[in-house]
């Protein structure tokens, strides 16, 4: 393209400063939105008014905010387990099986003390409480390891073998809780059994506990990538597996690392999602949804470039706009799954803006071309 | 008996058509992780555009030219942009995944058509399949534009240098590769399981892709292989046929799943592996610009 002396050009970037880095994922989630505008107007909805209600409910309204701190810890956890394999050049896409397994080691722990029988029993929560963490770390830490070893071990594809989990774990909790299945309720087919009171997880203002260790993992794995030995190792896994065996770092080992850390992250993402929202306290006949939720921890795990801290923002306004978007569904009588579209044009527009990372458009002037010319002819 | 096995050649050749796209995509050296994606939007386009019209035809053409589309999408990406191909894949699956979750709800449930006829009492698609295995497979060992397509995949420098035009060559094989896709879709849509519901290929599309890994890029391996997963998926469906009464119908939905891994497993042994190597395209999953 040109206009008078200059001419559009893209120019191949050398190196890219923090701020660039830092602007084109916000642009990228400012062109999706507009992009997304077209689902709002072809279903007949100015989507000024929609965005203003997605947000005004996410985010001011005293029934939407709570929804958007849950889910906002939830998608916190989805991309920590996203990250980590992911600063090792892994992808593991395996945060809703992983997080199947660790409903289902929390769960595990109440049915071993007898709590689907006895709602009234005497359970030591100061005991059961972190219990159920460990199981549901352990669960999901489990399920991460399979795709771990057989990366590490045997190079096998951790894409397709984490997906494969997701469908297996599905599978297995419908096993658990439908069908007379050990966490069955016991008064209704097709869902879990509900928690005893006691065990209702502890609330800080309204808010689960476990926004402590979702803030608080985001802020260890940011000192882990930066400071410590095991984050760089990890990151060297990353740039490139084959040099960082010839510098001593056993590509055995990080993946199968990585994958197990990821997976007890998201395991606590299923314990925080069943086990400590109000309302709900068990896993519910709907678990796939929210298993599904699981894959916007991609997107945010993508848009934070794999920084932990930056994650946290990034999870807090998709938290916003995955509930924000439920609700305009129902109130303005659009089809299932407002949320879903929104997160699908999300993460295209996202691939379609990794390319800025590597190239940048710059107007040239054509005059300077033409006295570059000159000067090298001069030279000799 | 006869019934179940018209079933399992029906589930067989989903695997083979989108297996096939992808495996002739990869040929040209572009990996598509996204066939999921693919299938999604082919099966939820084709079923709406069925519904609507009545015609089967109009289905299947809506769900290859989706396919088609989001194939050059993939291409614009990952040839002429240049983009890391996993991510471009994942881009697709979930864009896939989020718009037919939400276009297709308010056509959840069955799509009330009398169903495609049989021919001989088997799927028409599996002579169409078997038709379409033995031409990829004569195009890419036997023809000028399968050794094109060959050393575009295996060396693009070469290639362009001896006066191939790699990225037309390349757009060529996505394209197809995303309507045999799409194509695939609109076949478990309209005829293997015609009723939508969102998410319903629940990773047949990952599934066709360890299906190409295992083939070592050959169309004919590829065939067998789908009709080994066809059986195992009707079988998972019903496993009275084999083990009556034996664990929950639940565990037996996870096989074909935890089997996918096993071959994996069986790619990843030596013997395997030392043939996969050789065959492997070689520039598989790295973008080409031309110098």
């Amino acid at each position: 393209m040109r206009s008078g002396g200059y001419t559009l050009k893209l120019e191949k970037r050398l190196r890219i400063s923090g701020w660039e880095a830092a602007l084109i994922p916000i642009l990228a989630i400012l062109f999706a939105l507009a992009l997304f505008s077209s689902v709002f107007i072809l279903a007949g909805i100015n989507p000024l008014m929609a965005y203003q209600q997605i947000f005004a409910y996410a985010f001011a309204n005293p029934n939407g905010l709570p929804l958007t701190i849950y889910r906002f810890i939830f998608l916190l956890l989805c991309t920590c387990a996203f990250i980590i394999p992911f600063r090792a050049g892994l992808w593991n896409i395996g945060m809703t099986g992983q997080l199947y397994a660790g409903a289902l080691g929390a769960f595990a722990i109440p049915l071993a003390f007898g709590a689907k029988e006895s709602s009234v029993s005497h359970l030591a929560p100061e005991i059961l409480i972190p219990l159920m963490l460990i199981a549901a770390a352990v669960g999901g830490g489990a399920m991460g390891a399979i795709a771990g070893f057989l990366k590490g071990k045997l190079d096998v594809n951790e894409i397709v073998v984490t997906m494969m989990l997701n469908s297996i774990g599905f599978w297995l909790v419908s096993f658990m809780i439908k069908e007379g299945g050990p966490l069955m309720s016991p008064g209704g087919e097709g869902q879990g059994f509900k928690l005893p009171p006691s065990l209702y997880a502890p609330q800080i203002v309204n808010v689960p506990f476990t926004i402590l260790f979702a803030l608080g993992i985001a802020a260890l794995l940011y000192w882990m990538f930066a400071k410590s030995s095991i984050g760089y190792q990890i990151r060297a896994h990353g740039s490139s597996p084959a040099a960082a065996r010839y510098a001593g770092i056993s590509t055995v080992k990080i993946p199968l690392l990585v994958f197990i850390m990821g997976g007890a992250v998201a395991g606590l993402a299923g314990y925080h999602y069943f086990a400590t929202v109000p309302g709900l306290y068990r896993i519910s006949s709907d678990y796939g949804y929210f298993g599904d939720l699981a894959f916007y921890g991609i997107i945010c795990g993508l848009i934070s470039l794999g920084d932990a801290l930056a994650a946290i923002p990034v999870a807090l306004l998709f938290g916003g706009l995955s509930v924000g978007g439920r609700y305009i569904q129902g109130k303005l009588h659009m089809g299932f799954g407002v949320d879903y579209a929104l997160l699908g044009v999300l993460m295209i527009t996202l691939v379609a803006f990794q390319f800025f990372y590597r190239y940048k458009i710059v107007w040239v002037k054509t005059e300077e071309e033409k006295f570059d010319v000159r000067v090298h002819r001069q030279v000799p | 008996m006869s019934e179940f096995i018209a079933r399992c050649l029906e589930a067989a050749m989903i695997f083979t058509f989108a297996g096939l796209g992808e495996l002739i995509s990869q040929r040209s050296g572009v990996l598509n992780v996204g066939v999921e994606g693919v299938m999604l939007f082919g099966a939820t386009l084709g079923f709406i555009v069925a519904k609507t019209t009545g015609n089967y035809l109009f289905g299947f053409l809506a769900g290859i030219a989706i396919g088609g589309l989001l194939g050059l999408l993939h291409g614009f990406f990952s040839i002429t942009l240049g983009a890391d191909q996993v991510v471009v894949g994942m881009g697709v699956w979930i864009l896939g995944f989020g718009l037919t979750t939400y276009i297709g709800s308010p056509y959840t449930g069955p799509l009330g058509m009398a169903r495609i006829p049989t021919i001989f009492g088997l799927s028409p698609f599996l002579y169409v399949g078997i038709a379409l295995v033995v031409v990829a497979w004569f195009m890419l060992s036997k023809t000028s534009l399968g050794l094109r397509i060959r050393s575009v995949g295996e060396n693009p420098s070469v290639a362009e240098v001896s006066g191939i035009d790699v990225a037309k060559t390349r757009y060529l094989c996505v394209t197809i590769g995303g309507m045999l896709g799409g194509l695939a879709g609109a076949i478990y849509s309209l005829f293997y399981n015609p009723v939508w519901n969102y998410n319903f290929i629940m990773g047949w599309g990952f599934i066709a892709l360890a299906l190409v890994f295992f083939s070592m890029w050959n169309p004919l391996i590829l065939l067998g292989g789908s009709l080994l997963f066809g059986t195992m998926w009707q079988l998972s469906l019903n496993p009275q046929l084999v083990l009556p009464g034996v664990l929950s119908r639940y565990i037996w939905r996870m096989v074909p799943f935890a089997i996918t891994i096993g071959v994996l497993l069986i790619i990843s042994t030596k013997w395997f592996r030392s043939r996969w190597g050789a065959a492997k395209p070689e520039a598989l999953a790295r973008p080409y610009a031309k110098e």
